[in-house]
């Protein structure tokens, strides 16, 4: 695990299958729903696994409801999904994960997610212009602020 | 999960501005009046008010007046709950993959 700034955060996991394998854990809502709630009920409520298409999760647990959901921006099939997440409990603020999948051809596979932290106004705008080299420098002004406010 | 305050809203609102983030930025290096910050950023000072006043409301400002002359400088709460929301979701991020893991450990050699 990685941590180059508050703004971004990217963690590895190697799994021992191969990659065809966790791709199919990733974005089939049966398979999905097995592990993604934390050991809580989980209910898929959307899944639609393409550019642009919607996912929304809710996890019901013994302290109440948690809802998560998104936009899919980038389905590469079992390379890479692109996707913003957010929590019903911090409306406004937007997570832009990356996940990408690469076959270490010993029949493991290594996952690389980076978390981006952006506001519903970073994203509104990102989804309008696509232009990502304008988001990565208003968060490189950011992270110069952040780090001038240690 | 904690739930957070409303002032996280304006926090996050407050920084989405590229100048407002520059008068941050520029405050970070020391306090700065009104008229310095306007001279700064070459704007009116109705407009470095304005901005000022957004910052001031999330907390990330504070101002002082000493006679005629507006000081500003960082705010007491600077960005400690977005730091906590950051935080939380990491490690719900860890322990998701985590049992994305267990899950292709204890399900290898079904069919899939």
């Amino acid at each position: 695990m990685r941590t180059p700034s508050d703004r971004e955060i990217h963690v590895e996991r190697i799994f021992d299958a191969p990659r065809e394998r966790v791709w199919k854990a990733m974005i089939d809502p049966t398979l999905v729903a097995q592990w993604w709630g934390r050991g809580n009920k989980l209910v898929v409520e959307r899944m639609e696994v393409e550019r642009g298409g919607h996912w929304r999760f809710v996890e019901h647990s013994d302290g109440g409801t948690h809802g998560f959901e998104g936009r899919y921006r980038e389905v590469t099939p079992i390379e890479r999904v692109v996707q913003a997440f957010e929590w019903d409990g911090m409306p406004g603020h937007v997570i832009l994960e990356t996940m990408t999948l690469e076959d270490l051809g010993d029949g493991r596979t290594r996952l690389m997610n980076t978390s981006l932290f952006m506001t519903a106004e970073d994203r509104d705008g990102m989804m309008q212009s696509g232009m990502e080299e304008g988001m990565n420098e208003s968060y490189a002004a950011l992270d110069r602020l952040l780090s001038t406010m240690e | 999960m904690v739930q957070y305050s409303r002032h996280t809203d304006l926090a996050f609102a407050a920084i989405a501005d590229p100048t407002r983030r520059g008068i941050l930025e520029r405050l970070g290096h020391g306090a700065a009046s009104i008229t310095e910050l306007a001279e700064a950023f070459g704007m009116t000072l109705t407009g470095v008010k304005k901005h000022v006043q957004l910052l001031e409301a999330a907390g990330l400002l504070s101002t002082v007046k000493v006679g005629r002359v507006r000081t500003c400088a960082l705010g007491p709460r600077r960005l400690d709950e977005e730091r906590a929301w950051i935080r939380s979701y990491h490690e719900m991020l860890e322990s998701r993959l985590d049992r994305l893991g267990s899950f292709l450990e204890r399900t290898k050699g079904a069919a899939s």
